[in-house]
């Protein structure tokens, strides 16, 4: 988003989020994922569409039903989300989203 | 006191800490949970750089497959307790520490027991059970858990003092699948030579610990990121005793 844009303007154009995968996540999917998204568009929508382009991947970090699996890690700007409200969280404009399974071996 | 043979083998050391820094160490009790490819080198580099006592824990036997990774065991030592193993060698490589290693398998029972008076745990385990009994442990005794986990070429650590930062339950409130993990040595090696000066500045009271932070470290970007980590006011292993701090 570019600085002093009017808010019309603002609704009219597509977000850019960026999504960041790590360990495991990251092997499947991708280090780091820009993009485009429109207003409303929520957390597990814009993984899921992002995690289907590649089956395991998207299956590491969503169970059968479309949910997160439970030890999945999300964070948005630094901050945790609980994956039970990933569902009702929209994304906003600029957001930085990190993605990641706890790493379990020693 | 240290002795003349002390002096001389931690001179380069005490060039950074003095003497004060490595009494503090030869004073100090570390306990190590897992024999591993973590607690292989967090082991070894405590043991030289003159912990006083390490206390080492694990039920496993030397395993051919282990050899890629965790290198307190020889090829000889296939079939021997990786206690024993680790015991012999860590006394070889120091003979002014004093070295516990306990065969057991650690459980909610056992732990606080054998954690004992240890001054900080270093979470050297393979899975997250584990790592929960000890983060209970750490936080029951006030002292602080040291926390490494790799994958592939993959690995994160964080230092977590009980009162101060989040626990691991904050961190990570459920535990991933278990299974046969893909792993290269070096790894486990970067991962636990970063718990061991976790753990060596935390007893010297030196610089920055990896508190309130994850650091990830990506080996075949050769790259690494911390995230920042937050208690969660309402975990189940630390909520109600932090909030009553």
């Amino acid at each position: 988003m570019v600085a002093g844009k009017d808010k019309i303007d603002r609704e009219e154009e597509d977000m850019t989020v960026k999504i960041r995968f790590f360990a495991r996540f990251r092997e499947l999917l991708g280090t780091e994922i820009i993009t485009e998204v429109t207003a409303g568009t929520t957390f597990i929508s814009l993984i899921a569409a992002t995690a289907e382009k590649n089956s395991e991947g998207y299956q590491a970090i969503f169970d059968e039903k479309g949910a997160f699996r439970d030890f999945v890690i999300l964070m948005k700007n630094g901050r945790r989300i609980d994956i039970a409200d990933a569902a009702k969280t929209s994304v906003n404009d600029g957001d930085e989203i990190a993605v990641f399974p706890p790493v379990a071996g020693g | 006191m240290l002795s003349e043979r002390e002096l001389e083998r931690y001179k380069r050391q005490m060039m950074l800490f003095g003497d004060e820094g490595q009494e503090k160490l030869k004073k100090a009790h570390i306990f190590i949970a897992g024999a591993g490819g973590l607690g292989s080198p967090v082991s070894l580099y405590l043991a030289v750089a003159g912990v006083g006592t390490i206390s080492i824990v694990d039920m496993d036997i030397v395993d051919q497959t282990n050899l890629n990774r965790q290198i307190l065991h020889f090829d000889r030592d296939i079939g021997r307790k990786k206690t024993v193993s680790a015991k012999e060698k860590l006394e070889a490589i120091n003979p002014d520490i004093i070295v516990n290693a306990f065969d057991v398998k650690i459980d909610g029972r056992n732990a606080a027991d054998l954690v004992g008076e240890a001054d900080g745990i270093v979470d050297a385990m393979d899975n997250y059970p584990t790592r929960y009994v000890l983060n209970d442990v750490a936080i029951a005794k006030r002292i602080p858990l040291f926390h490494g986990a790799i994958r592939g070429f993959d690995g994160q650590a964080t230092t977590i003092i009980p009162g101060k930062t989040p626990c691991l339950k904050c961190i990570f409130p459920r535990a991933p699948p278990k299974e046969v993990f893909p792993v290269v040595g070096v790894t486990p090696g970067f991962i636990g030579i970063l718990q061991a000066n976790e753990v060596l500045k935390y007893l010297l009271g030196r610089g920055h610990l990896l508190t309130n932070r994850l650091f990830m470290w990506d080996g075949l970007q050769g790259h690494a990121e911390e995230i920042c980590v937050e208690r969660n006011p309402s975990c189940e292993a630390c909520g109600g005793r932090q909030r009553q701090n």
